[in-house]
């Protein structure tokens, strides 16, 4: 049973400057079960790192009500928590930067001893935790050294090990990957997941690289200027997504593209026996030979004209827009015999509408 | 050899090592009054300084109100000529010293001209330290008292000693003005010995010795400031 560890309910922050006033999150609701790995989509400026430094409060909001666990931290317009129960809560809440933000004048090993400073550990203890922690992270025998002296993929490394120093149940990643290059950014984002299997730790990944959250996610929202546009599990957005900027992301815009042109040249003259369909399968469905099968068992020819393959986490995902050929039957047929095998099968464009 | 030293520099060896006017008297005279200042002015600096940026708008604790008072009697401090200081506190100085003038009395106004300049130094260095670190401080944690010690005052650390060092050297120079008070030190030898009774020698030797104490601030803040840095590895 899925259990809400955070909710975010009708959340809208206003910056109130000078001048104009900046309304950088507008009346967002999510919610965030444990254990889900929330990836959080959107160009420069829509409000990503607004929206989630409000969960630790870093950001206060201008209205709407949070609730982490089972503390509210704000409601009607207030906090309704003491700055202590808050402190302690925002240890419960790890978070990761773009830039790490590690205290430079401090070692690795004193950078992450600083987030146990209030934990009732003795100095040993601290130590032996921290130790453990940077061995988690593979980084036991930089222990001794300072932070400019390690690669960014070690700096971010050094980070996670501070912000899980409270064994927090939620982490927060700020563009974590985004100052890295593929490698490292890979190495953090296989990093965060083992976290997430193996501490079962709820993970808020926010980025504007779909590659991390196709990787990674389970969960996806699309944000555009200070709005959820879009959200839903990773499958869903990725074929099933709604808004032009949530296909924009999921590059489903290139299929599109791809039909528009071909509108231009040969579909636009489709037969009345043809019909273009978009074609979306997972896994095991997607070695299947189908254009053959389709031929072979239906008499039905079909022609593809752009095909993509997404890995979503575990899962394969194929896409193909292609134009079948056949009889009224016979296509209705192979249609039935795509949904059976568990294609999403989606029309396009048919002849016969153009001559109907 | 003591025979030419003696040609160069007549009224040098005139004025002797001990008692009033001694060249010995002179330098430890500066370096008391440098001291002290520094001490006095430094704390009272570091506590504007700190309490601009922490009540700053960015701050951890903003405070419009406060945050324009202190900023008001950082400026309002740092406007007045030391010179005129020196006979505006003359009262404020007997209550605190019991006299106005002496090398004590000098302090409350070397402490006071020094500080608004200091504040404002460590104001910038502290701005230094990037936001992003409070806010990770803040993630994890952090009370108020961790942030200012943990991460303002010690990232910012050589830059604190960079820009101490910068406030001691123009200290020394203040300190040459409190002559004027009857303060003594090395700028008094030089103005009243020297450039006022037309002993070009004891100038030429009191704006040396002001000179190699100035080098030898600047050469320890920089080793210091070097070797407390740790940004660039
Ligand atoms: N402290 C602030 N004061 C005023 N405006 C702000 C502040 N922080 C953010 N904004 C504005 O709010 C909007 C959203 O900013 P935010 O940083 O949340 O975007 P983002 O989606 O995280 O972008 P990026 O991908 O560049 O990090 C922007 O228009 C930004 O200028
Ligand atoms: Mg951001």
């Amino acid at each position: 049973m899925a259990e809400t560890i955070i909710q975010l309910d009708n959340v809208s922050v206003t910056f109130q400057q000078k001048k104009a006033s900046v309304q950088a999150v507008k009346d967002v609701t999510i919610h965030i079960q444990k254990g889900d790995i929330y990836g959080i989509v959107g160009y420069s400026g829509a409000g990503k790192s607004t929206l989630v430094r409000v969960i630790n409060l870093l950001q206060q909001p201008t209205s709407g009500r949070i609730q982490v666990g089972d503390d509210v931290l704000f409601d009607n317009g207030q906090e309704v928590i003491s700055t202590k129960t808050l402190r302690q809560k925002r240890r419960k809440i790890g978070m990761i930067f773009q830039h790490f933000n590690l205290l430079y004048e401090q070692t690795v090993i004193q950078n992450v001893g600083f987030a146990l400073k209030h934990s009732n550990l003795d100095k040993k203890a601290m130590q032996a935790k921290a130790l453990k922690l940077l061995d988690m992270v593979d980084l036991a025998d930089k222990a001794d050294a300072y932070p400019a002296q390690l690669s960014g993929g070690q700096q971010q490394r050094v980070a996670i090990a501070r912000a899980l120093a409270n064994d927090p149940e939620i982490l927060i990643s700020d563009e974590a990957t985004s100052a890295l290059d593929p490698k490292n950014t890979n190495q953090i984002l296989d990093l965060l997941q083992r976290l997430n299997t193996q501490l079962g730790l709820t993970v808020v990944l926010i980025t504007h690289e779909m590659d991390a959250v196709k990787r990674i996610a389970n969960r996806v929202a699309v944000m555009d200027d200070g709005v959820v546009i879009e959200e839903g599990s990773l499958l869903d957005i990725f074929t099933n997504s709604k808004e032009p900027l949530t296909k924009e992301f999921v590059g489903a815009e290139k299929g599109s593209k791809a039909i528009a042109a071909l509108e231009d040249a040969h579909l636009a003259q489709l037969q009345p026996d043809e019909i273009a369909l978009q074609l979306i399968y997972f896994g095991e469905s997607v070695s299947e030979p189908l254009v053959v099968t389709l031929y072979k068992n239906f008499n039905v020819e079909a022609n593809i004209i752009y095909s993509n393959i997404d890995v979503l986490g575990e899962t394969v995902v194929g896409t193909n827009f292609v134009v079948l050929k056949g009889t009224d039957d016979n296509r209705q047929k192979a249609i039935d015999f795509l949904k059976k095998a568990n294609v999403v099968v989606k029309q396009i464009k048919a002849g016969d509408v153009d001559h109907g | 050899m003591a025979k030419t030293l003696a040609n160069i520099f007549p009224n040098v060896i005139y004025q002797g090592w001990l008692g009033d006017g001694g060249w010995w008297t002179s330098i430890v005279q500066t370096l008391y009054m440098t001291f002290w200042s520094a001490i006095f002015g430094g704390i009272l600096g570091l506590v504007f300084g700190l309490a601009l940026v922490v009540t700053d708008a960015d701050g951890i604790l903003p405070s419009r109100h406060l945050f324009s008072v202190i900023d008001k009697i950082v400026s309002i401090f740092r406007a007045i000529p030391f010179i005129i200081l020196l006979a505006f506190i003359a009262p404020v100085t007997q209550k605190i010293v019991g006299t106005q003038i002496g090398t004590t009395a000098a302090l409350v106004p070397l402490s006071l001209g020094v500080f608004p300049f200091y504040a404002r130094q460590v104001q910038v260095a502290l701005k230094s330290v990037d936001h992003g670190t409070i806010e990770a401080a803040q993630s994890v944690g952090a009370t108020n008292k961790d942030i200012i010690v943990d991460v303002y005052l010690r990232e910012a650390r050589s830059e604190l000693i960079r820009v101490t060092t910068v406030t001691l050297i123009s200290l020394i120079g203040l300190t040459a003005m409190a002559g004027a008070i009857g303060a003594g030190g090395l700028g008094n030898m030089a103005i009243s010995y020297g450039y006022n009774r037309f002993a070009n020698d004891i100038t030429f030797v009191a704006t040396l010795l002001v000179l190699i104490l100035v080098l030898i601030v600047q050469i320890l803040g920089d080793f210091l400031a070097r070797i407390l840095d740790h940004k660039n590895a």
